[in-house]
């Protein structure tokens, strides 16, 4: 008798242990876009502007204090989730962040007009042929952007009738 | 020797009830805080049968539109079966589920999730994962429910021990033992209703600032398992006698894209269902970004769910021959218990 009851005790600790869910319950402290790792890729993209460099899943404070007042600032929430996506704009850029530990990180920039140009010169309005020139046709996704990972990271060049429309740089979500 | 066989099927009946017991207390209750929409799910069982309009679809739905007003305003009974992002394979199941309980005239989807192609495109793991929890552990055990379970995992996340968790809740809710909170044995056997008909009321509110701005989808055309459950979506309600009635909800983020709106436009055309945008009649349902939302535009509150429903409860009374059924004397009876709940909880969230 007492072996059943070790045995059946035991099997129901067995079954409450086996299979840790190790995930969050819905109280996390995540917004919705982002939370990939908040230790910056060695080799994540970066960008400078107007004198600060900006970073993939670096913390946000010290580059948005450098960055000073935004233009236009808004906040998102997820449906469920505490904390906010936050993106501020400053004439030109976009900046996203996301948070993670009681602590914003960026998640991704992104240009609003063709002043500005990546490292390799492609800014709103170049052509196809340029992008191609300077990343490769291979980078092209099929459809209608050209993506161009590095560590983490992804910058995206999305077309339009062979022009490019948008580029932007973001983490790459786990 | 008879005996001692009676005791081993005893001591694992005591057993089972303990750990049944056990996975009721430590799995989350929804119940108060911020996360109430965890509760959505299950609280349909308790108002299935005689809704004419069923709802499916994320936080614009269930945040969106007020079936107390469709009831009070054109006599539509309706319940609304949204959960925080709902994707479109959950919604499908929530749907084919449904029809067991009850024959809707007309189900509602809205369109937003049709940007998450898969599982994998909706977010980080933990999140996604938490997320689907609280759509799928709240639906009763049905062939739905499993298939929902399959599809919202991804490949990597799909295993044994993950499938077995979605059967006994107990094995991915035991650590939660040390973080047990007052709610968790209020509501150990007994929960409230925390939603009116599945709409989960807020009152508070909070202007809409400057306008949104986000990175802009690096392919704007949905996904091909995007197409195939809305597809599936489609040939369910026609097999069964629904209409289908597609709709994107008046919120301004996550931003709804032309080149979305146009994909859902012709889809609709060519299967003969009806889509609505209500970003585009927002002047006409009366928004006031300034008093109508309490989060800056991405879910309207009460006022303006109020103001929603009024506006599409006249296009589904205009558009899909629903009757009033006010004149129906039980159902009027049914209806008029959940009007004063939901007054009282307007009441008392207003302060």
């Amino acid at each position: 008798m007492k072996k059943i009851l070790m045995i059946t005790l035991a099997l129901c600790m067995v079954l409450s242990m086996v299979a840790c869910g190790g995930s969050e319950t819905p109280a996390g402290n995540e917004g919705n876009s982002g939370n990939a790792a908040s230790t910056p890729a060695a080799d994540s993209y970066t960008f400078t502007y107007k004198g600060v460099e900006l970073k993939l899943y670096a913390e946000a404070e010290p580059i948005l204090t450098a960055l000073g007042e935004p233009t236009k600032y808004t906040e998102t929430a997820s449906c469920a989730f505490d904390g906010l996506d936050k993106t501020y704009y400053y004439g030109n850029l976009y900046v996203q962040t996301y948070p993670e530990n009681g602590k914003d990180y960026i998640y991704g920039w992104w240009f609003a007009d063709d002043t500005l140009t990546t490292a390799e010169n492609i800014y709103i309005g170049s052509t196809q042929a340029e992008v191609e020139a300077a990343y490769g046709a291979d980078t092209f996704n099929g459809t209608s952007a050209y993506t161009i990972k590095k560590g983490e990271g992804s910058l995206s060049i999305i077309m339009k009738d062979g022009i490019v429309q948008e580029i932007q740089y973001a983490i790459i979500l786990k | 020797m008879k005996k001692k066989l009676l005791i081993l099927p005893a001591v694992l009946a005591v057993c089972l009830a303990v750990l049944y017991l056990l996975q009721m207390l430590l799995m989350p209750k929804y119940m108060t805080g911020k996360h109430q929409e965890g509760a959505l799910i299950a609280e349909y069982y308790h108002n299935a049968g005689n809704n004419d309009v069923v709802f499916v679809g994320d936080c614009e739905v269930y945040e969106n539109f007020s079936p107390i007003t469709l009831w009070e305003e054109y006599g539509i009974p309706s319940y609304i079966r949204g959960s925080a992002q709902q994707l479109i394979w959950q919604s499908y199941y929530l749907m084919e589920e449904t029809l067991k309980y009850e024959k809707p005239k007309v189900m509602v989807f809205n369109v937003l999730s049709m940007k998450y192609d898969t599982p994998k495109s909706t977010g980080a793991q933990s999140q996604r994962e938490a997320y689907n929890r609280m759509t799928l552990d709240g639906m009763r055990w049905s062939v739905s429910k499993w298939n929902s379970i399959q599809a919202s995992m991804t490949e990597e996340e799909k295993s044994w021990q993950a499938e077995l968790s979605y059967i006994f809740p107990l094995l991915r809710y035991h650590d939660r033992w040390s973080s047990l909170e007052k709610q968790d044995f209020t509501y150990w056997f007994k929960k409230d209703q925390v939603s009116d008909n599945g709409y989960l009321m807020q009152t508070g509110v909070k202007p809409l600032g400057d306008a949104y701005h986000e990175m802009r989808p690096m392919d704007m055309n949905f996904g091909e398992n995007s197409w195939y459950y809305l597809e599936k979506m489609t040939q369910l309600c026609k097999e069964n006698g629904v209409q289908l009635v597609l709709i994107k909800a008046p919120a301004l983020s996550p931003i709804w894209w032309d080149e979305w709106d146009l994909q859902i436009e012709e889809y609709a055309a060519k299967n003969d269902l009806l889509y609505v945008n209500l970003l585009d009649y927002q002047e006409e349902i009366g928004i006031d970004w300034s008093t109508d939302t309490y989060d800056a535009g991405l879910h309207l509150n009460v006022y303006g769910a109020e103001k929603a429903a009024r506006w599409f409860g006249k296009y589904l009374q205009e558009n899909c021959d629903l009757p009033d059924r006010r004149n129906d004397t039980a159902l009027s009876d049914i209806w008029a218990e959940k009007v004063a709940t939901y007054n009282q909880r307007k009441e008392t969230k207003e302060g």
